[in-house]
């Protein structure tokens, strides 16, 4: 099972639900399968969970998704503690598991070894914990939990692999004010705030 | 600090519209982040690791949030991948309160590298800050350090003394 194979598998079921996709290049397989002003793509390892959890709890009738990565929530642990005890109902963390740094030329990460992630997260306090390795077995746990309404943690074993897509064309700046303008327009909130002119106000004499 | 002192904070941060607030407790945060906790009107997230803070801050204002966070300088410094990746290059604005350990008034020789190095690492990150310590400088600093965060979409920061956090 290769990641960009799960993604294309749950792709189809997407609607307005938000993406939090982890460093590497699961965002350029995603943004190629769904391209999407709600697709957020994180410049960073480690705090792909952290990001999804603010966002799930600022906007709690929303549904968010992450697309973590092992190197990535081997590096923020402690992120399944904070999200097991806030326990969104809103968020679905999965985490593709190729149990290597594979944009780093592919080292392998501690779940070569003996980590076991799931267990990790069960051991945190989530209640919905999966490990999947087959295609059907991703998209029908995926399909589970969309449907739960409750928080879930989805771990993948895949192979490692890239999918044969382009490279995104979002740098982050734009990612973002694209994310925002989205988020401000679907939810009716203001988050970027901007300065009248003061060209209408009497001169000075 | 003193339980006046944290009620100040607290409410100075809901004068200048902040909602959201991530913590890791300290000593000397101890009455700020249980004061926070009890507060409805602030969504109060505890964190294991403040670089984690960091970034549910982030989401939290990607949202529509107004999001800060409480930490220590230790925990500032842990921070810096994080706020470096997270919020300046996108450009995602995160107030923060940061504990000065190791600054004037600091007794325990443990503090002091720490302490030193707190402000030259925030201007090496060209994050705009202030000291405070003054009991009424605490409500005035707090509102424009949030207001120069949402209107600059940085992170700005306000480094608390020993005044403030005895």
């Amino acid at each position: 099972m290769k990641r960009y194979d799960c993604l294309r598998a749950i792709a189809p079921h997407f609607g307005e639900e938000l993406v939090v996709t982890n460093l590497g290049a699961v965002r350029h397989e995603w943004q190629a399968l769904r391209p999407h002003h709600g697709n957020y793509h994180l410049q960073n390892l480690g705090l792909t969970s952290s990001m999804a959890l603010g966002l799930a709890l600022a906007l709690p009738r929303r549904r968010v998704v992450a697309f973590d990565g092992d190197g990535s929530l081997l590096l923020n642990l402690g992120s399944l503690a904070t999200i097991a005890n806030r326990h969104p109902k809103n968020l679905i963390h999965i985490v593709f598991d190729n149990e290597c740094y594979e944009s780093s030329r592919g080292a392998p990460t501690a779940t070569a070894g003996q980590a076991d992630l799931a267990a990790v997260a069960r051991g945190c306090g989530f209640a919905n914990v999966i490990t999947v390795k087959t295609l059907v077995e991703f998209e029908q746990g995926f399909l589970r939990a969309l449907k739960s309404k409750d928080l879930y943690f989805i771990l993948a074993k895949v192979e490692a692999g890239v999918g044969d897509v382009p490279a995104a064309a979002l740098d982050s700046q734009e990612n973002k004010y694209l994310f925002v303008r989205y988020i401000e327009k679907s939810e009716n909130v203001k988050i970027l705030s901007s300065t009248l002119s003061r060209a209408g106000e009497p001169r000075a004499k | 600090m003193k339980r006046e002192v944290a009620a100040e904070i607290v409410d100075s941060l809901k004068d200048a519209g902040v909602d959201f607030v991530a913590t890791l407790t300290e000593a000397n945060l101890h009455d700020l982040v249980m004061a926070l906790g009890a507060d409805k009107a602030i969504h109060h997230v505890p964190v294991t690791r403040e670089e984690e803070g960091i970034g549910i801050c982030a989401g939290a204002y990607l949202g529509g949030k107004k999001p800060a966070m409480v930490m220590m300088n230790a925990g500032f410094l842990l921070s810096t991948n994080a706020l470096a990746t997270v919020c300046i290059h996108p450009g995602i604005p995160v107030l923060m309160l940061i504990g000065h350990s190791g600054g004037v008034g600091e007794e325990n020789a443990g503090h002091a590298t720490v302490g030193a190095l707190t402000e030259p690492v925030l201007q090496a990150m060209h994050i705009v800050y202030e000291k405070v310590g003054r009991f009424e400088d605490i409500r005035p600093t707090i509102r424009d350090s949030q207001m120069l965060a949402r209107s600059s979409r940085r992170p700005t920061a306000i480094v608390l003394n020993k005044q403030a956090l005895r």
